[in-house]
């Protein structure tokens, strides 16, 4: 007890006494913890709880039966015709939209005769599968009617009522005739009969998915293995969910990267907690004597200080918690909207605060705090007590070795060229990450050395130019050179974070609007009404192709197909294109250089595709390489004719030709159109007469230019959480530099009073503050840009290729870094107005005669 | 010629409170040239005073007229003005800026004030105390006595009227002292200034054209030679 009374006395009480600059460090401690939380938190709502929709809806199953492009029908027969007890359960999966609602829904259809029997048989109608046959109406004997359908109690319509569906480019009307409870968690969901689903769906003669049911004994694999030799070619037997576990690999590693971004604040954070007990130490070195003096042993000391910012971590963990928890609510929705144009479909889960997520934040916030306090409170117990109170405290700042620590600098910026040459592991870019913090701790021991040249060089310019004051303020930064070193260090590692993530997306997103021009040649795009997401291909009425190629200003009609396939147990893409409409584009997408006829045509009859370079990436595989794809009820190997940049997913795509992929699926219905105007003929009178053509379905048709600007909002809805990580990392330096100003002023204010003395008027003191946030704003931005821009070398051509597969062309996004920069350099100089005012306000007779 | 002139002048500190008279109806006139020296027990006032004749702080009753100005009607940038143009300040504690040189801490108040020609000045300044071969270092560099040579030539930078001088040998021991007080005495002849310093000091008292002693805030005597 009279420890914490002492340890009161002496630490508490004088934080509290500069309730401003205590506020700030616990707020810049609580931000850091606060973002980190709110991501995690965020994440763990959008993807870490992952199970993509449809498989919330599968129930109780122990194997699943796929194809691509659909498992054949009589895959059933032959499965019910095998001599084991098994529950069989074929379904089509697909999307539907309310149109009242514009609620997107996964829409099921069930073999309602089929799943009845083997309920029945085995006794095991537990699980979250919709269990329809059990509502007390009995509605089964709707079950052959194509109108039928049965909805979660959740979504509040009863039974009798009728309701508009939007299945691909159709509206169609059902008719509720029941609702089954989906209160407890499980997702609402829209089912009918797998006929009626495949009739909506316009596929017949295959199903989507076969779940089986398998007894107990023998084990799953000796169930796979046994059912595969019965299935064709083509037809995988997975255990259930595997793609889900897929899906899932992917978004940790979406998510891992976001965590590590909002590790960043905390890194500024801990920076200014090393700033604040470093000035509470030099502040109290007299008194640290005194206290060792009468009797305090040095580990006394130690935990003093280290106690003083376990104080900090702890306050502000406690703030940053219910804070978290609120900035987690506006990040889950963009990380959601990301992860569906990007990954899968889900939907986002809620947001819960757990006993161990607080638990953590509040270890994050503490340890943070003791780990950046323990080198300055290390220093305080080893302060020699005849030292401390004889000497005054201007040694302090002396002994600290610039020309050591640039060559530290230098050792560490070789470090990392060499960590940013070495491959990645498993997926991972781990020395990319590893380069980039070598490059962070190398310009923090340059900084010292980079600050006291500037700051001696400018004292003489500044002077001459800016007067007296700008002379004092490079001199007291220069002063003090560990301090400021330490500032200039925090600021300028969240500009460069700043500056690299925005080369980084700046460079990507000019390289995307290049891509596109390429990519995108035609003047329209036709695409279904319902929502198409990364792992959702909507289709297009067979037959509406047709009609538009007939229009009289349409010059040609491609036909573009995608399919939702796994390769090597991954989720990829499987896109069709028309050989039959070629044209040209200006610069080769391929990574040979070819011309896109040239390459195209090797896809001609042959079985022949072109993978996109993520494919490659995560396949290990190039060009002249083969691989199997399943298609249908076939296994079919391909030659890969050549690499195309692809910047649309992050998952891998491989591309054929659309009569090869007739030969293996032969479904006609394409995803999208791409039309071609005549070129006599107006876009806008085409655009008319398209729209009156497809008057009965619902489609969406883009311009060229529409489809562009739709393909940058998704790209920026992608990253602006990660802009808005980078500002609050820039906020929390800022709050740090106002703190430090704050606590220079306190400690100068036996300097400032005597300016006073000397004849200077207020303005000036004010000025000499600002000067000084000035300057410290100016050494941030210009460290920060060089290292920032060292940063996203390695974030672009290091950790962004090795974790996603995209080849980013280098692009100085000019604008959006000015402006990012000036306003840095605003905030810290606005930082500089508070302490300035209390500078101002000093009674110099007091401060002079204090000592 | 009357340079600093305090009529009737009381001071109170309010601490908790409670009022603490530093100084009561208190009256004094100092003219040019004169060397003045304060004295009596801690506590009687003398800083107070000092401070009050350098318009740092200002009098409860009464007033303080620095060249016929009272300090009470100033404005905080005719206050500026005043300390720019007419008084110096030397401290116990010398209270030098260690980030700037010699040259520099003596420019200073020139410097503030944005009067140009500044080093010229100080380098002529720094002759007076015979220091002209040290400006270029820095304040940790020096003696304590060199450190207050430093602080008096850049309270006479400016040519200041009025020299004030709280206990200036307080820090130093005797034969420096000594130095000091000769220099001061010397500068106050030559450069015509009032200079009133606070002190403790008997040597220091005995140098002056005039001892003021202090009591309780109130004049008990005042000795002329
Ligand atoms: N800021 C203040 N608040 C309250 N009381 C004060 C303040 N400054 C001085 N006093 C009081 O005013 C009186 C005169 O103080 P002053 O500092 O002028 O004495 P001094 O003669 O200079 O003493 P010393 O020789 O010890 O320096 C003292 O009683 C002191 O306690
Ligand atoms: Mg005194």
């Amino acid at each position: 007890m009279p420890r914490l009374l002492l340890f009161y006395r002496l630490m508490v009480r004088p934080l509290l006494q500069e309730p401003v600059r205590a506020a700030l460090t616990v707020f810049a401690v609580a931000l850091g913890v606060a973002v980190v939380l709110a991501i995690d938190l965020a994440g763990a709502a959008a993807t870490g709880s992952f199970r993509s929709s449809m498989e919330a809806l599968a129930g109780d199953n122990d194997l699943e039966v796929t194809a691509s492009g659909g498992v054949p029908e009589d895959v059933v027969g032959t499965l019910v015709s095998l001599p084991y007890s098994i529950r069989i359960s074929p379904r089509m999966e697909n999307y539907a939209v309310i149109v009242d609602s514009k609620k997107s829904l996964p829409l099921i259809g069930l073999d309602f005769v089929g799943e009845g029997e083997s309920f029945a048989q085995l006794d095991s109608a537990s699980g979250a599968a919709p269990r329809v046959q059990e509502n007390p109406q009995g509605p089964l004997e709707h079950f052959g009617d194509n109108d039928s359908i049965w909805l979660g109690t959740s979504l509040g319509y009863n039974v009798g009522a009728h309701i508009q569906l939007l299945i691909n480019d159709q509206v169609r009307e059902y008719t509720v005739r029941g609702v089954y409870p989906d209160s407890n968690g499980a997702e609402s969901a829209i089912v009918m009969d797998i006929a009626a689903a495949q009739h909506a769906l316009a596929r017949y003669g295959r199903v989507d998915r076969i779940l089986l049911k398998v007894p107990n004994a023998p084990g799953l694999n000796e169930w796979q293995q046994r059912l595969r030799g019965a299935l064709p070619a083509g037809v995988e037997i997975h255990p259930q969910g595997t793609g889900t576990n897929e899906n899932r690999k992917m978004l940790a590693a979406f998510r891992w990267n976001l965590q590590l971004l909002s590790y960043v604040s905390l890194v500024v954070g801990a920076f200014l907690i090393y700033n604040t007990i470093s000035v509470s130490v030099v502040r109290r070195r007299p008194e640290i004597g005194i206290v060792r003096a009468l009797g305090a042993s040095r580990s006394a000391i130690l935990f003093a200080f280290v106690g003083e910012a376990g104080c900090f971590g702890l306050a502000g963990a406690l703030v940053g918690l219910p804070l978290g928890h609120f900035m987690a609510t506006g990040a889950v929705k963009l990380m959601s909207a990301t992860v569906e144009s990007l990954y899968v479909s889900s939907q986002p889960g809620a947001i819960e605060l757990s006993f161990t997520s607080a638990l953590l934040a509040l270890a994050i916030g503490v340890g943070i705090a003791v780990a950046s306090a323990y080198s300055p409170a290390r220093e305080a117990a080893l302060v020699s007590p005849v030292e401390a109170m004889g000497r005054g405290r201007r040694e302090y700042d002396v002994n600290i070795e610039k020309g050591r620590d640039l060559w530290l600098a230098l050792a560490l910026g070789l470090a990392a060229v060499a960590a940013s040459r070495a491959p990645a592991i498993r997926g991972k870019p781990l020395f990319g990450y590893l380069a980039a913090i070598l490059l962070v701790v190398a310009s923090a021991s340059a900084i010292p050395a980079f600050v006291h040249a500037i700051t001696m060089f400018s004292s003489k310019l500044l002077g001459k130019l800016f007067g007296v004051e700008a002379m004092l303020a490079s001199r007291s930064l220069a002063g003090s050179l560990r301090r400021t070193s330490v500032l200039v260090s925090a600021l300028s590692t969240a500009i460069a974070m700043m500056t690299a993530v925005g080369i980084m997306v700046g460079s990507f997103r000019e390289t995307v609007a290049v891509w596109m021009e390429d990519r995108l040649p035609a003047d329209l795009y036709l695409r279904p009404g319902s929502s198409a997401a990364a792992d959702r291909h909507p289709t297009i009425s067979p037959g509406l192709a047709e009609t538009i190629e007939k229009l009289p200003g349409v010059a040609a009609v491609e036909r573009l197909r995608a399919y939702e396939i796994f390769y090597q147990e991954m989720p990829a893409t499987l896109v069709s294109v028309d050989l039959d409409v070629l044209r040209t584009e200006p610069n080769s997408e391929y990574f040979s250089g070819r011309p896109r006829e040239q390459v195209l045509a090797e896809l001609r009859d042959s079985d022949a595709v072109v993978v996109s370079e993520p494919f490659t990436y995560k396949h290990g595989v190039k060009t002249g390489d083969s691989i199997t794809l399943s298609l249908g009820e076939k296994q079919v190997t391909f030659r890969i004719a050549d690499v195309y940049y692809d910047y649309s997913s992050e998952r891998g795509s491989v591309l054929m030709d659309r009569k090869t992929m007739l030969r293996y699926l032969p479904d006609p219905a394409p995803s999208n159109l791409a039309i071609y105007v005549a070129p006599e003929a107006k876009l806008e009178t085409v655009r008319a007469e398209i729209e009156q053509a497809t008057a009965g379905h619902r489609v969406l048709l883009f311009s060229n230019r529409d489809i562009r600007a739709e393909a940058i909002r998704i790209f920026d809805r992608t990253f602006a959480i990660t802009y808005a990580l980078e500002a609050v990392a820039v906020i929390v330096a800022v709050m740090g530099i106002a703190g430090a100003l704050l606590a220079l002023v306190i400690d100068r204010r036996r300097e400032l009073g005597l300016l006073r003395f000397l004849g200077g008027a207020t303005g000036q003191i004010r000025k000499l503050i600002l000067v000084e946030a000035g300057l410290l704003g100016l050494l941030a931005n210009v460290a920060g840009l060089a290292l920032g821009f060292a940063l996203s070398l390695v974030l672009i051509y290091v950790i962004n290729k090795q974790s996603f597969g995209w080849t980013i062309r280098f692009h100085w996004p000019v604008e959006i870094l000015v402006a990012a920069l000036t306003m840095v350099y605003a905030a810290t100089v606005l930082a500089g107005l508070y302490p300035a005012e209390v500078a101002v306000r000093l009674n110099s007779l007091e401060v002079v005669h204090e000592e | 010629m009357l340079i600093l002139s305090l009529q009737n002048v009381s001071k109170d500190y309010l601490s908790d409170g409670q009022r603490i008279p530093a100084l009561s109806n208190l009256s004094l006139d100092v003219k040019r040239g004169e060397f003045v020296a304060l004295v009596g027990r801690s506590g009687c006032g003398k800083s107070t005073l000092l401070n009050l004749a350098g318009a740092m702080d200002f009098p409860t009753a009464g007033q303080v007229l620095v060249d016929g100005v009272s300090t009470s009607s100033l404005e905080d940038a005719g206050l500026t003005r005043l300390r720019r143009e007419k008084v110096g300040f030397i401290f116990q504690s010398f209270q030098l800026l260690h980030t700037l040189t010699v040259f520099e801490n003596v420019e200073l108040p020139l410097l503030l004030a944005g009067k140009p020609n500044a080093r010229e000045a100080a380098r002529e300044r720094l002759a007076w105390v015979e220091l002209d071969d040290l400006g270029h270092r820095y304040p940790h560099q020096l003696s304590g006595g060199q450190m207050q040579r430093v602080a008096i030539a850049r309270a006479l930078i400016h040519s200041p009227s009025i020299l004030l001088a709280d206990e200036p040998t307080g820090n130093l021991d005797t034969t420096t002292g000594n130095v000091i007080l000769e220099l001061l005495r010397r500068l106050t002849r030559q450069q015509n200034t009032a200079t009133i310093m606070a002190t403790h000091s008997v040597e220091a008292a005995a140098l002056a054209d005039m001892v003021v002693q202090l009591r309780d805030g109130k004049i008990e005597g005042i000795t002329r030679r």
